[in-house]
């Protein structure tokens, strides 16, 4: 397949296209629009196909890449050289991502559809798809992105996009506020995210990313200091920040759980499936600087924070929404924690197995939604305290949310079980390696246990037991198939299964890894960690220039190679694993077993739990006090008395002295050239004139007597005068 | 003894009497009238200079033509004159105004 502008650039503009025609027609032709968003989702899925086929399927070798450019801006002039390139990046990661951000996307258009159909009459539909076009373009352009100056461009237009989405109901109370707190939240990250990629500049001369790992091979990093901390360390902090801020990691998570204002398919969308998994994505991009900047401990330990306390937190939320909002940021952190201990691929893999089990169960959870009504407020309901014995009436989405729910709890067979436990494997391997690893370890295992019980918990709650709210139950409509609202869950729920991705039923643990012969696991053997010395003396190729790449045959033993280990070492790594297996399958059966137990059995009381830690219960209610502790602490103790020391300084400073000051200092000079004005130009140079006109002319005047012995006497006079001359 | 100087002296004589008339009166005929004398005092330059110095008829020419250059002139004068006093009621000098500005 060749990699042209026709064959990679319709990925990103097929949705920019259907954005930029929906804005205007969006609003009179709603059904069209809906249809164009599909379609043209739909036409960015096949050829991200194409490329995912040939990646996947094409039998290159791992570190195999396509990396095409096109000059974006040239101000090369006096000797001096400045090209600004665009280009796109393809390795297979890139590959993966797009099939599974096309895929997801087109699904989830298509769920919408269904469950935004009541929002035609207002047009609003319409303007529903606008966004997701725009967001899909945008998060498509991110994942194909060569630099970090494009990725910062996307990554931008994904946050407004978010802020518009979140906002959508903006007649909702709070749907405002929460718009305004992920933009202004996640604002946060992306400032330390720009100085980061200024800093890379400054060194590297480039933001490409091929370019940057060029500079760390060479070392280039190495000598640079900013603000006393070596340069790679500095870079890889601001740019990781910016992942913390979009994957709503520790201390930045305060945003995802307020984004669940918006409907559901775009909280599937943009705040479970892909846009917070950019910031995973960008974390694994810049993987190497990580790596030299000795961050990977502290990314770690973030990860494994953030993947305990959201889990904590997810314990005790009633609201449906809440729950997977919890659980995403938890899972979030589960990335983050196998970015950490350099488990590359397992970050990346439970990047893709989440963001598909996760859009199922903010697609089920619509679907739920979508039909409880409560009749004396006419809104749907989100609480589960209103729900429960919902099994009867909604037996597809039942069956849909249970696979995502045993996914996400690591149940073996499904792919959260694969990804999640291969990512606590190589935390274990660290941790025993390295004591201080421990910490995010045992963060980690926890927060599996935790995730277990409070999935299966809102599971019971929702779908099990009796109906607690009558009204509610006696309302909904027993769910009818339809094609655009079960056709995506159906799809999403099969491709939970653990076997799609990792090619055995069992998973990581019963594979052994130093024979591991490169057919088995697809993921493993496709996704590896940059390996920065092969770009040191790389080319990007011209966008239209002949295609000179080299198809290499797949070495035998690739995932052994690339990590270089001898038999003895993979043996320990094969050993950890297992045991890390057996513990979190343990793990995970616990804590389903625990949420059966307080649920359905009923025999452990969970007002027991909340009477005897009610301390920890209200810490947790109040998610820690980290909205507290932003918005009365941080914004009203410090930010407002700043900003009325600004005002105050603006008004009183700038506004008195130098504004009204300056208006003095005018209003003088123009006394002085009032004053020059009225004597010098208008009395001397204007009425002079006239004076001298005027006195020259009585002058004149009198000669000119008319007395004709008057002139006489003159002329006699200048005779006589001239004769006595002579 | 007849000598340039005593014609010339009389030519004086008569051209400041006539300038003397033409200042001093305001009567426009009184006027008219020095301004005959003056010519007369150049008619007198002409001849008086001719006879002592050229001893030829020139300058008694140029007399002769001045004589009929006076009587033209006179006649001319008195019509203004005349016509100016039917006009005004007047032959004062200063009651001819009506050019001035």
């Amino acid at each position: 397949m060749d990699y042209t502008i026709s064959s990679i650039a319709p990925i990103v503009l097929l949705p920019f296209a259907a954005f930029v025609i929906n804005s205007f027609i969006a609003r009179t032709f709603t059904k069209t629009a809906v249809a164009l968003s599909c379609g043209a989702i739909f036409g960015s899925f096949l050829f991200a196909f194409r490329i995912f086929k040939d990646f996947v399927f094409g039998n290159y070798a791992t570190d195999y890449y396509i990396h095409k450019v096109f000059n974006w801006f040239d101000l090369t002039g006096g000797g001096q050289s400045f090209q600004v390139n665009m280009g796109v990046y393809i390795d297979n990661m890139t590959a993966v991502m797009l099939l599974m951000v096309t895929a997801v996307a087109t699904l989830i258009h298509v769920f919408s559809t269904f469950y935004m159909h009541h929002d035609m009459n207002y047009g609003r539909n319409g303007r529903f798809f606008t966004y997701l076009s725009l967001f899909t373009s945008a998060m498509l352009g991110l994942v194909l992105s060569d630099n970090l100056l494009s990725v910062f461009i996307f990554w931008e237009l994904m946050g407004f996009c978010s802020y518009s989405l979140i906002g959508f109901y903006y007649e909702k109370e709070g749907a405002g506020n929460a718009s305004m707190k992920a933009f202004m939240t996640t604002r946060v990250g992306d400032v330390f995210f720009l100085l980061g990629i200024l800093a890379v500049w400054t060194t590297v001369g480039s933001v490409t990313f091929t370019d940057i790992y060029a500079a760390l091979a060479a070392g280039k990093f190495d000598p640079v200091m900013v603000l006393g901390i070596p340069l790679a360390t500095f870079a890889g902090l601001c740019i990781f920040a910016g992942t913390m801020g979009k994957s709503a990691q520790f201390p930045l998570q305060v945003w995802l759980p307020d984004a669940m204002f918006g409907p559901t398919p775009c909280s599937a969308l943009i705040h479970a499936a892909t846009m917070v998994a950019a910031g995973v994505y960008l974390s694994l991009r810049i993987y190497p600087i990580l790596e030299a900047g000795h961050l990977t401990y502290f990314v770690a330990v973030i990860g494994g924070i953030t993947a305990f306390g959201a889990a904590t937190i997810a314990l005790v939320q009633t609201d449906l929404k809440a729950v997977l909002a919890y659980s995403t940021i938890s899972q979030l952190g589960y990335m983050v924690l196998g970015v950490g201990v350099g488990s590359y691929n397992a970050a990346f893999m439970h990047l893709i197995t989440h963001a598909i089990f996760k859009a199922c169960l903010f697609l089920s959870a619509g679907s739920v939604i979508h039909s409880l009504h409560d009749h004396h407020t006419h809104t749907h309901v989100q609480e589960m305290p209103r729900m429960g014995g919902l099994k009867n009436k909604f037996k597809f989405t039942w069956i849909a949310m249970w696979c995502c729910t045993l996914a996400i709890a690591g149940i073996p067979f499904f792919s959260g079980f694969v990804s999640k436990d291969r990512i606590l494997g190589d935390a274990l391997l660290m941790a025993l390696h390295n004591k201080a690893y421990w910490i995010p370890t045992i963060l980690g295992f926890a927060g599996a246990f935790l995730t277990a019980f409070y999935m299966c918990r809102m599971m019971f709650l929702t779908f099990h037991g009796e109906p607690r709210d009558k009204d509610v139950y006696d309302h909904a409509h027993v769910e009818h198939l339809s094609w655009n609202q079960n056709i995506p869950l159906l799809i999403l729920s099969v491709f939970t299964l653990g076997v799609w991705f990792s090619g055995s039923l069992t998973g990581q643990g019963l594979v052994k890894v130093a024979s591991y012969d490169g057919k088995y696991e697809w993921f493993q053997t496709l996704i590896a960690k940059p390996k920065v010395e092969k770009f040191v003396s790389y080319k990007a190729e011209e966008f239209g220039a002949a295609d000179t790449r080299v198809k290499n045959q797949l070495p035998a033993s690739q995932y052994d190679s690339s990590y270089g280990l001898s038999e003895e070492e993979a043996h320990h790594i094969h050993h950890v694993h297992y045991m890390g297996a057996i513990a979190s399958i343990i793990i995970a059966f616990s804590g389903v077993f625990l949420a059966f137990l307080m649920y359905i059995r009923k025999s452990v009381n969970p007002g027991w739990w909340v009477s005897t830690f009610s301390g920890w219960y209200r810490a947790l209610q109040n998610r820690y006090y980290f909205d507290d502790f932003y918005i009365k602490g941080l914004i009203q103790r410090g930010l407002l008395p700043l900003n009325n020391f600004l005002s105050w300084f603006d008004m009183g400073v700038y506004d008195r002295i130098a504004v009204d000051g300056w208006a003095k200092v005018t209003h003088f000079l123009m006394g002085i050239a009032k004053w020059f004005d009225n004597l010098v130009v208008d009395t001397i140079a204007v009425d002079g004139t006239g004076a001298s006109v005027r006195f020259f002319n009585v002058l004149l005047r009198t000669l000119q007597s008319g007395k004709i012995q008057f002139y006489f006497i003159m002329i006699i006079l200048v005779l006589t005068g001239y004769v006595l001359a002579l | 003894m007849m000598t340039l100087a005593s014609y010339l002296f009389i030519s004086f004589a008569l051209f400041a009497a006539g300038v003397a008339v033409i200042i001093a009166r305001k009567n426009i005929i009184a006027m008219l009238l020095g301004i005959e004398l003056m010519l007369n005092a150049a008619a007198l330059n002409f001849a008086a200079y001719t006879r002592f110095l050229n001893n030829n008829y020139e300058g008694h020419i140029m007399s002769l033509f001045i004589i009929v250059i006076a009587a033209a002139e006179a006649a001319v004068g008195l019509a203004i004159v005349i016509r100016f006093f039917q006009i005004r009621d007047s032959i004062h000098v200063d009651d001819a105004t009506q050019l001035q500005s």
